[in-house]
């Protein structure tokens, strides 16, 4: 059973779209995996969209219907103005009027990702990202994607059976979600759609048994703390 | 459509559209009418679009959504012109794609916003990040994954496939997966990978012929 969710607060940002790409995949591939928080976030979603869009129930003066006329304030220009905002209107609605029905629909099933002869599927959240090269680095493979948010850097994640990844501390948060296999680390076992999201006060050193795929997020290069892997950090910035 | 473009002169840009409940049901609802009746008279013109087409229920549905989707829109982007383009994008799916909606889903206000926040997303990472991706769509799907457009795939032949999938050259491999695993367009595919599109093409039927052959070699 899946123990580990997105707080509220995320799903609630990520329903009104304030997440950055790479969180927002996360959020989006853990609720294709549960069914409790893709409820939630169908809830969460309808509410926004009422504050958003629903009829209001009185016309409220001091609304943005309000402030948003202050570009016609100039009696003499109004009516000139609001005839060429209708014109515009008008042409825009003809524009849209001349486009046919849709019928390349997006299909949001799991698709299939390959790594070291496993077959695994992966929400379709990743859709457009699963062109990036693996890179291999002994038990651990790595396909990042192209996020472009600064320092974030968001990656799929294999680890072969028996594999573990050095015990470290994060700079910034780590973001963890398992999509296939298992894991665990001092806290538990983990099961897929299991999503961890550890500070940088947390120390962990995950280990597999039957090997994993997981989705991560770091905002920070990894820092690594346990004796001789301290050697290894320069090569955190190439695993992750 | 003769009474949607008197009602749009009447009405500004954004003027409230007290006309909508009147003009959808065929009653005497007041204006101020409450949310429920409100609801059905949106999802009952959404379907009118799609099921006739009918341009008059997506005049309504456009004097409605437009002001309301405007002022979202300058709340995230905070630019005049990039809200109109939003309402534009935005009420555009809405004419394309309305044979989608599915009222059993939800309320024709989650599915607009489902699009228009989408749509946003999308923008301001065109406006933060200068790209131009497109993953609005794949994050928050429109509609869910159903049987109805899913092909079933032959699993023998897939499977087979993929066993000779390796075999190719990498640049063709990851041409054949995207296509045909992933689900991208040969465009979106060429944006991922940096190359013109001629190119995928090229690698796409090289890697397909290869893979062929290897199927008609095992299949004797």
């Amino acid at each position: 059973m899946i123990k580990h969710h997105p707080t509220q607060d995320l799903l609630v940002n990520h329903a009104n779209g304030n997440l950055p790409l790479s969180m927002a995949m996360a959020v989006s591939a853990h609720c294709s995996l549960c069914d409790t928080c893709k409820e939630q976030l169908a809830q969460l979603t309808a509410q926004a969209a009422d504050l958003v869009l629903a009829q209001p129930k009185t016309q409220n003066v001091i609304s943005g219907e309000d402030t948003n006329s202050n570009q016609y304030e100039h009696e003499g220009t109004k009516t000139f103005a609001t005839q060429n905002a209708t014109l515009d209107i008008e042409a825009m609605m003809e524009r849209i009027m001349a486009q046919p029905v849709a019928t390349n629909i997006p299909n949001n099933a799991p698709l299939a990702v390959q790594i070291k002869q496993q077959h695994y599927t992966v929400p379709s959240a990743f859709r457009q990202h699963l062109t990036r090269p693996w890179q291999i680095l002994g038990k651990v493979s790595r396909m990042r994607f192209d996020v472009d948010e600064m320092g974030t850097r968001a990656s799929l994640l294999h680890i072969d059976a028996q594999g573990e990844i050095p015990q470290h501390t994060h700079k910034g948060y780590e973001l963890t979600l398992l999509l296939a296999g298992e894991f665990s680390d001092l806290n538990g076992n983990y099961v897929p759609g299991d999503f961890i999201m550890l500070d940088g006060q947390h120390q962990h050193s995950p280990k597999t048994v039957n090997g994993c795929l997981c989705y991560t997020v770091l905002d920070a290069p990894l820092h690594f703390t346990k004796g001789i892997s301290k050697l290894l950090n320069p090569i955190g910035e190439l695993i992750y | 459509m003769e009474n949607i473009q008197s009602q749009s002169r009447q009405n500004r840009y954004h003027g409230p559209i007290t006309s909508l409940t009147n003009a959808a049901m065929d009653n005497d609802t007041p204006a101020h009418t409450n949310l429920e009746s409100q609801v059905d008279a949106l999802a009952m013109l959404i379907l009118q679009v799609a099921d006739n087409r009918d341009k008059a229920a997506f005049g309504q549905l456009f004097q409605y959504f437009m002001p309301k989707i405007r002022a979202f829109g300058l709340q995230r982007l905070n630019q005049q012109g990039l809200a109109m383009d939003l309402v534009q994008e935005t009420m555009t799916s809405v004419w394309t794609k309305a044979h989608l909606y599915n009222a059993e889903k939800g309320a024709v206000t989650t599915w607009v916003f489902t699009i228009m926040r989408n749509q946003c997303f999308d923008m301001l990472r065109r406006v933060q990040h200068n790209r131009e991706d497109t993953f609005g769509d794949d994050i928050w799907p429109l509609c869910d994954a159903t049987s109805e457009y899913d092909i079933q795939p032959d699993h023998k032949l897939t499977a087979q496939l993929l066993k000779h999938l390796d075999a190719l050259p990498l640049a063709q491999k990851q041409v054949v997966q995207g296509i045909y695993m992933q689900e991208l367009t040969q465009q979106e595919l060429a944006d991922a990978l940096k190359v013109p599109i001629g190119t995928i093409k090229s690698r796409l039927r090289l890697g397909l012929e290869k893979l062929k052959s290897f199927l008609e070699i095992h299949n004797d």
